[in-house]
């Protein structure tokens, strides 16, 4: 944690309210998300016991397992989630964007996309789970289950590997993307408490963030966000009505189980749609937009997977497509930081405060300065920069700012007070900078050595080249009945 | 020992389970939690008549399906539990024998099925043709703090490669070879106590103690199936984290004797049961020993939201977290921190740094937010 | 909804917070009295529901025992018989000592019996109290496994009529008896087939658990195994223990023979029997 953050939690516990950590939103919100509330029977790997779903705030959609560990229920109330999950993700595949590209075939990008909000880690790791548990059945044979049930299954397998992509946004945690841009009075171990972090960010009036989230810690008041439901409440009203579902299983018991966890999923409901607003009062940064763009491809190359016939994801990488991975997230992560610095002078300051980056004003500027002749001239200018910040970055260093994105400096010399830079990158090829290219004398400039490029993947084997120190070629994917028999109990 | 007594009153000491004593090594430098735990205090009880109940509870759901899964696994003679030890660490077929130790008729008391479980392991350990090779329901000892906790493992096989091995059922489960890693960490920390008290009994019977395997067999549900699945978990770290603390238990004695004469715990229960002793007084009382409260607490220990509370009310930044305390440089309270920042507190010997960081930060923040 | 449904809602969701308060202030009587409260109001909204509900539906009331048959369903076979004969009947077909819940499976699979643990539970202690009053009246008791200290062993039902030796457990007994329980189950289909008839769902899949537990048993995840390699494959392993489980049962057969009474040959030694025979 940054002293900056630290910092942050220690004003919060003197105000009593939860202080900012971000001036712009850092991930998209789309207008429709489709809020997800997943409830477990305690004790199970994955049986569901309920969930609230819809897109719209008013008109919750309810589904409940009366008897969570009977199979076939289970399978009815997944495809009962396909019929309200699927046409909201497959309405965006209606309208696309042709999508030019230097050097390659144009190509179809889905104009929007649908996303998922859940309340936490939890729920997104039960997510995962469900998706699990799911995408391998089948339509037909012994074990039949309704066709939705497996496309349902790799549609949620998508959106929770994908929420692992630092910067995406098709499948949000709520406590998460909170603490991204608010830092509380508490530590992030209590964060995860959803109630409890909405307490200290938006208390109600005359009450402090710190009794709010105390009181959200009351079960009876804030039910758990789940999956995991409140033991007490497991013991007290969930039990004898699922034991009255099994005497006599009909509707009116049914209605009885609904009834019951309708109280816990309700108070939750309404805390995912103050979690949107809160979110939605802060405007979108630059980078939220482009990365969501990446995320409309990545669904969109998935939809056309899933309508080509492609085996439903495996259960584990091969070692190819494992490193791969590895790599595409560490460089995202890396944009992803970045991007959000050059965004947010919140998010920069923190890289300021350990010398990574510097704020100043500038004292001298050499806007013709060229290096090379004739030909082989191009333009460098030089800057002075007087800063207060402790500035640590060795001669050579490459450097980004925030107010002129396409170019790159480099360090030329740190002397006490004075950086004196070059810019090497984005001058154009004009033989005088374009006004205003260059900044003046005066003008306030921030830079930082934290670059968003892209940088080209690495240079792996295709699958079917795996070293066999790596495990050899993955065996192609064969369904087995193994997969759709597996019990789901 | 009388100290001990004292400290509790007039209730029996509560027993430490292997959960408790595991749980023991999470905060080990809490003096508070060493002495309450060492006098075998109810600190539940302790922490309810404070007016700050433990958030802990289990769900019957969880406890149900945690029986009904041990159940399956040991069901005719452990057969699953066989067929995992012959694939996993190729049993030989005819080592077959199943022994119910506690199965010796009637009700028998912890002491009587504790003696029995000493002979037929001392038996076993002295001689292979008598040895058995499963031995469910045993009953081990371990001794904390001068108090005898009776402890009691799945199940103890024995003579895979002439190791005694502790078998640990747990019904989360591993889905495509991946189980949540806090509940396989748990599961570590309670087979190690298990471990650490059959060593303990081999060697009071004067056996090798390291005829007792670190490494433990964890059975756990496969996938979204009930069938079982075993693994083997190394918990030698473990092992040396409980001997730590334990050894540290047993040193509490030092502590004690800095306490006042005159200290106790005691809930002064009535006839009924129901605490009688003042709560001001015995808040004073638990507050005489020191905490070192960490958001970690909220899961382990049951006092945890009173030391939360005393935390907050002492504005310390342990409320915080170890991370945030990190990137404090260790400055003890919420208001020495501030002070630093915005310069209003001269910074003590050794915090200059801590200072100049926290006072950029402070602007900088200012700067930016 | 009536406000009457909404009032009686709003005073469960109540009801149900007292509950769990009283139940986390420990106060046992407060939260006992409030659940009777509350299961009170829970009626009464069950029955406001049905008040407004069209009557077709569902006939089951709650005023209704759950052990009886539903309305309009015809009985079980089995359930004209007595609990302690369709135990009886259950081990007969597996010869050897067995779990109650063993019992249940085992009925339920061959006999399409719908036997539940809890009919079980107290089936021993009736039996031992048949036995004292009037001893050997009935033809057969169902009766305890004797342990090697000559104690009931705990959960194991057996046979009176069945010889001592089977009825005692040593150490390789448990394995023993499983693996006769898988051949006894695989023959008993093997049976079956033999007379056209068609193997019951629920044998396949007893047999399919059992097997999977027994080594050398091909697996193919389409089918269930083959009961004659199961029989087969049994057999093999049998083979390795059958000796020394006969003269551990022996032994304690012929103690038990020795030391024991009776009744507690049948129904297991006493503490004191059992002091008797620890101290000599």
């Amino acid at each position: 944690m940054s002293t900056l953050a630290a910092l942050a939690r220690l004003r919060a516990v003197r105000t009593g309210t939860a202080q900012r950590l971000a001036t712009v939103r850092h991930c998209h919100l789309s207008e429709r998300p489709m809020v997800f509330i997943p409830l477990r029977l305690a004790g199970e790997a994955a049986a569901p016991l309920a969930a609230m779903v819809g897109t719209d705030p008013g008109h919750p959609h309810l589904l409940v397992v009366p008897q969570p560990r009977d199979r076939d229920l289970r399978f009815a109330f997944a495809a009962e989630l396909a019929e309200i999950v699927l046409p909201y993700v497959e309405g965006f595949l209606k309208e696309t964007e042709t999508v030019e590209r230097r050097g390659a075939e144009p190509y179809e990008r889905c104009a929007d996309a649908p996303q998922l909000l859940v309340p936490g880690r939890s729920a997104l790791a039960f997510t995962l789970l469900l998706g699990r548990s799911t995408r391998f059945r089948r339509a037909e044979g012994p074990h039949a289950v309704h066709p939705s049930v497996p496309i349902l299954g790799r549609w949620l397998t998508f959106f929770a590997q994908r929420a692992r992509h630092p910067g995406s946004a098709l499948l949000l945690a709520a406590t998460e993307a909170l603490s991204l841009h608010w830092a509380t009075g508490q530590s992030a171990l209590e964060d995860a408490n959803l109630a409890s972090l909405i307490g200290w960010i938006d208390p109600p009036p005359g009450t402090t963030g710190a009794d709010a989230a105390r009181e959200a810690e009351d079960p009876l008041v804030w039910p758990p966000a789940g999956p995991a439901t409140d033991p007490g409440f497991d013991a007290e009203v969930l039990a004898p009505a699922i034991r009255a579902y099994e005497e006599a299983p009909g509707e009116r018991a049914a209605a009885r189980v609904a009834e019951a966890v309708r109280t816990q999923l309700d108070p939750t409901w309404r805390l995912m749609w103050r979690a949107v607003d809160l979110l939605r009062g802060l405007p979108e940064g630059r980078g939220a937009s482009a990365r969501w763009e990446t995320d409309r491809g990545s669904f969109t190359a998935f939809a056309e997977q899933l309508a080509e016939g492609g085996p439903p994801q495996p259960k584990h990488d091969g070692a190819v497509a494992a490193a791969s991975r590895l790599a595409r997230m560490e460089r995202a992560q890396a944009s992803y930081d970045a991007q959000r610095a050059y965004d947010d002078p919140l998010v920069m300051a923190a890289y300021r405060l350990t010398g990574e980056a510097f704020t100043g004003t500038v004292v001298a500027s050499d806007p013709a300065n060229a290096e090379g002749e004739g030909r082989g001239r191009k333009l460098r200018p030089l800057l002075t920069v007087r800063t207060g910040d402790p500035v640590r970055l060795a001669t050579g260093t490459k450097l980004g700012t925030p107010d002129r994105r396409g170019q790159q400096a480099e360090v030329v010399e740190v002397d006490g007070e004075l950086v004196t830079l070059k810019i090497v990158k984005g001058m154009g090829r004009g033989k005088v900078a374009t006004p205003g290219a260059v900044p003046e004398v005066g003008d306030q400039v921030c830079y930082a050595a934290l670059s968003d490029e892209y940088q080209p993947p690495a240079s792996l084997p295709a699958p079917e080249e795996t070293p066999w120190t790596h495990g050899g070629p993955p065996p192609e994917y064969v369904p087995s009945t193994e997969d759709d028999q597996e019990e789901w109990s | 020992m009388e100290r001990f007594d004292r400290l509790r009153g007039a209730v029996p000491a509560r027993p430490h389970d292997a959960r408790a004593i595991a749980a023991l090594a999470a905060n080990p430098g809490c003096a508070r939690r060493a002495v309450m735990d060492a006098a075998g205090v109810d600190k539940d009880a302790t922490a309810t008549h404070l007016g700050f109940p433990a958030p802990f509870g289990q769900s019957p759901f969880a406890i149900t399906r945690g029986n009904a899964f041990e159940a399956l696994v040991k069901d005719s003679g452990c057969a699953e539990l066989l067929r995992l030890l012959r694939e996993l660490l190729g049993l030989p077929i005819p080592l077959a024998a199943y022994t119910d130790l506690g199965d010796i008729g009637g009700n028998p008391s912890a002491h009587l099925r504790h003696a029995h479980t000493l002979k037929l392991i001392d038996r076993a350990a002295r001689d292979d043709d008598e040895a058995g090779t499963l031995y469910d329901h045993p009953l081990l000892r371990l001794e904390i703090a001068g108090h005898t906790s009776y402890l009691e493992p799945d199940v103890v096989a024995f003579r895979l490669a002439g190791r005694f091995h502790i078998v640990e059922i747990k019904s989360f489960a591993i889905v495509d070879g991946q189980a949540e890693p806090d509940k396989v960490a748990a599961a570590a920390r309670q087979a190690a106590v298990y471990v650490l008290a059959l060593r303990t009994m081999l060697a009071e019977l004067g056996h090798d103690p390291a005829r007792v395997s670190h490494e433990v067999v964890l059975v756990c549900p496969e996938n979204f199936a009930n069938r079982p699945a075993g693994t083997l978990l190394d918990v030698r770290r473990e092992l040396a984290v409980l001997r730590r603390q334990l050894s540290r238990m047993a040193r509490v004695g030092a502590i004690v004797d800095g306490l006042p004469e005159e200290l106790t715990f005691d809930l002064a229960p009535d006839a009924d049961g129901v605490p009688t002793r003042p709560v001001p007084e015995l808040r004073e009382a638990v507050r005489t020993v020191g905490a070192r409260y960490a958001p970690e607490c909220l899961s382990t220990c049951d006092l945890c939201f009173f030391c939360r509370d005393e935390a907050a009310a002492g504005g310390s930044t342990e409320l915080l977290g170890r991370q945030v305390r990190d990137a404090l440089g260790g400055v003890a309270t919420v208001s020495e921190a501030l002070g630093l920042a915005d310069g209003s507190l001269t910074p003590g010997e050794g915090q200059e740094e801590i200072a100049r960081l926290l006072r950029l930060a402070d602007r900088i923040y200012a700067e930016a937010g | 909804m009536s406000e009457r449904l909404d009032a009686l809602e709003e005073r469960i969701n109540a009801l149900r917070a007292e509950v769990r308060r009283a139940v986390r202030a420990r106060d046992g009587a407060l939260a006992r009295s409030l659940r009777a409260e509350l299961r009170g109001v829970e009626r009464a909204w069950d029955q406001a529901l049905a008040d407004q509900e069209p009557p077709a539906r569902e006939t089951p009331s709650a005023s209704e025992p759950d052990e009886a048959p539903r309305a309009g369903a015809a009985r079980e076979p089995g359930a004209l018989v007595p609990v302690r004969e369709q135990v009886h009947q259950a081990l007969t077909i597996l010869g050897v000592p067995a779990s109650a819940k063993m019992i249940v499976a085992v009925h339920g699979a061959l006999r399409a019996g719908s036997l539940r643990g809890t009919q079980l539970a107290s089936l021993r202690r009736d039996e031992e109290r048949s036995f004292r009053s009037s001893p050997f009246a009935r033809p057969y008791y169902l009766c305890a496994a004797l342990t090697d200290r000559l104690s009931a062993s705990r959960g194991l039902l057996t046979v009176s009529t069945w010889p001592l030796e089977r009825r005692a457990i040593g150490p390789l007994s448990p394995r023993v008896d499983f693996l006769t329980t898988a051949i006894r189950v695989a023959e008993h289909i093997l049976r079956l087939e033999e007379a056209g008839e068609p193997t019951p769902s629920g044998a396949e899949r007893l047999l399919s658990r059992l097997a999977y537990n027994v080594p050398g048993v091909p697996v193919a995840p389409d089918a269930p195994p083959r009961p004659a390699m199961v029989v087969k494959a049994a057999r093999a392993e049998l083979e390795v223990h059958a000796g020394a489980d006969a003269d551990a049962r022996a032994r304690i057969a012929d103690r038990a023979r020795a030391r024991l009474g009776d009744a507690e040959r049948l129904f297991g030694g006493t503490i004191l029997s059992l002091a008797r025979e620890e101290a000599s």
